[in-house]
């Protein structure tokens, strides 16, 4: 077990000895220092001025709290694996568009890559909050989060999957068509599927983005955690509580997108 | 008699005809004309660049030509699409670094071409493959994935992937260069009986032994042009030109150097 390298920390250091052991445990320590430093004095301030005080903390024994929650929860979810699936979708067609053999549609693909990957979400949002609308167009509430937040990650999830083509070996190209397949056929069979392993972290990363991305939902009421959590805590005016334990949250969700893309491979 | 004349009036399998090929403005095949019948066993050699590789590559339309022609079994080589892969399949190539599909199994890598490119039914495309790889001595590798093969067994299964299509002849560039010594044999083996039984065969490599044994004939080339051919004893023994004279040379020393 010890020897079978598959961490990259195995291939970045030896095997340590007594004297980095040493070593290892004296920047572990004086790392922690300042953390539990840290700890120590938020907790002070906080009980100083009432924080932990139990009138901002009974309400998470409430069933109701926890199942407004989880509704925030569902919301974010849908939100996320809507706008995630758009941009997968879209963000293909780009690639294939950025390196088809037609000058033109590289032009454009390339173009809306750049465009995408350089407004911040936030402008897709207004547009789809203020200006859409205008046009008499009206999007149910999940696509006017989705929508925005997929479009702000198409570029990004385009440049992924062409930077995991461009990773196939050559080879692999020369030898299916060597057996006589067709392009297409080369590209979907031999290609995209290599293509998609290597990229599998930068997609996850770029799925834990959409899924922050979505916080902005609280813009336009789109009952996600985040704007749940801002109902809470206008109705308990429990700000720290409620946003510990909304990170919290987060964090595990995407914690769990990353366990969820190891087991995949 | 009889038999001599009608084959010498076959429509060669492969025919190049005063072919050239620029890199930019670099001259990489000069006036190649080549005509490999069936059944026959080309090998070529020549020193590193002189095009050897290229030329492999032009015959199945992997690099095309600046200029000339090239007949596959009579007709032109199409220039794209339906009929270019149908002609790609009916010629198999073998690479020097394996090239196999490294996302799939063994079994997959030989099923895949039939079932996509012939729409053989998967069960009789493993059958077949399973057959394939007996013959290459593989069988029990199937179900692996090529990372976990040794070079000489990917190699093999590269032969069988390229067996599975049926084709009328198979290219070979420098297909043992990649391994290590001890593999080399059982690769210049499988090439052996394959040539054996009749299969027209185009071999780029470096062995000299096994260029002498099963060679119908050799091709010397040399900075992009034909220099020299013949039947390999002929070759081997008396070589015409100079430089043919010296590529061989080179090649005893370094075997006498390896046997020190
Ligand atoms: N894709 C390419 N672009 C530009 N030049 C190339 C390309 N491929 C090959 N060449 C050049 O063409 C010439 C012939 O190359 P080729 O690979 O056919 O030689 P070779 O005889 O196979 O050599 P080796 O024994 O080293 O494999 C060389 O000078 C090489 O640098
Ligand atoms: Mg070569």
């Amino acid at each position: 077990m010890k020897n079978e390298k598959n961490n990259i920390r195995d291939f970045l250091y030896d095997e340590p000895g007594p004297k980095a052991k040493r070593r290892i445990i004296f920047w572990t320590i004086v790392s922690l220092v300042p953390i539990a430093f840290l700890l120590y004095r938020m907790t002070v301030r906080f009980q100083e001025n009432g924080q932990l005080a139990p009138q901002y903390w009974s309400f998470f024994l409430k069933y109701t709290t926890w199942r407004f929650i989880g509704q925030g929860l569902l919301g974010t979810l849908e939100a996320a694996l809507t706008a995630g699936a758009i941009a997968f979708v879209i963000g293909f067609l780009l690639m294939r568009g950025r390196i088809s053999r037609s000058g033109i549609l590289r032009k454009i693909s390339a173009a809306l890559i750049e465009f995408t990957r350089g407004v911040p979400t936030l402008l897709f949002i207004y547009f789809f909050f203020l200006v859409v609308p205008q046009t008499g167009l009206k999007l149910p509430s999940l696509l006017r989060i989705a929508l925005p937040v997929a479009i702000s990650a198409v570029g990004v999830v385009a440049e992924v999957f062409r930077s995991g083509v461009n990773a196939v070996p050559k080879g692999q190209t020369e030898a299916a068509l060597s057996l006589g397949m067709r392009n297409r056929h080369v590209f979907y069979k031999v290609i995209f599927p290599q293509a998609f392993r290597y990229v599998i972290p930068s997609l996850i990363s770029e799925i834990v983005i959409v899924v922050k991305d979505t916080t902005f939902a609280y813009v336009i009421n789109f009952p996600d955690l985040m704007q749940n959590a801002k109902v809470l805590i206008s109705n308990y005016d429990a700000m720290l509580p409620v946003y510990l334990i909304v990170s919290v949250i987060y964090i595990l969700i995407n914690f769990l997108i990353n366990q969820l893309a190891r087991a995949v491979r | 008699m009889n038999s001599e004349h009608k084959s010498g009036a076959e429509t060669p399998v492969i025919e190049l005809r005063t072919v050239n090929k620029y890199f930019g403005t670099h001259h990489v095949l000069k006036d190649v004309s080549l005509s490999v019948r069936q059944g026959e066993v080309v090998v070529i050699i020549g020193p590193s660049g002189s095009g050897k590789s290229t030329l492999c590559r032009t015959i199945n339309r992997l690099e095309t030509i600046s200029s000339g022609e090239i007949l596959i079994e009579g007709q032109p080589m199409p220039a794209e699409g339906k009929e270019l892969a149908q002609v790609r399949s009916r010629i198999g190539m073998v690479f020097q670094s394996f090239n196999l599909f490294l996302h799939r199994t063994i079994l997959d890598n030989v099923t895949m071409a039939p079932m996509d490119v012939l729409h053989i039914k998967r069960k009789d495309a493993e059958e077949e493959a399973l057959k394939l790889l007996r013959q290459v001595g593989i069988e029990d590798q199937a179900r692996k994935v090529p990372a976990q093969l040794s070079g000489g067994q990917q190699q093999r299964a590269a032969i069988a992937r390229a067996l599975a299509m049926h084709p009328k002849a198979i290219l070979f560039d420098e297909p043992t260069s990649a391994l290590d010594p001890e593999m080399i044999q059982e690769v210049l083996d499988v090439m052996t009986s394959l040539a054996k039984s009749g299969m027209t065969m185009v071999i780029v490599t470096h062995e000299m032994n096994f260029a002498r044994n099963v060679a119908d004939r050799i091709i010397f080339m040399n900075d992009g042009a034909i220099l020299e051919e013949g039947a390999p004893d002929e070759f081997f023994a008396h070589p015409k030109t100079e430089r043919a004279r010296e590529f061989l040379a080179s090649f005893r020393n370094e075997q006498k150097e390896s046997e020190l």
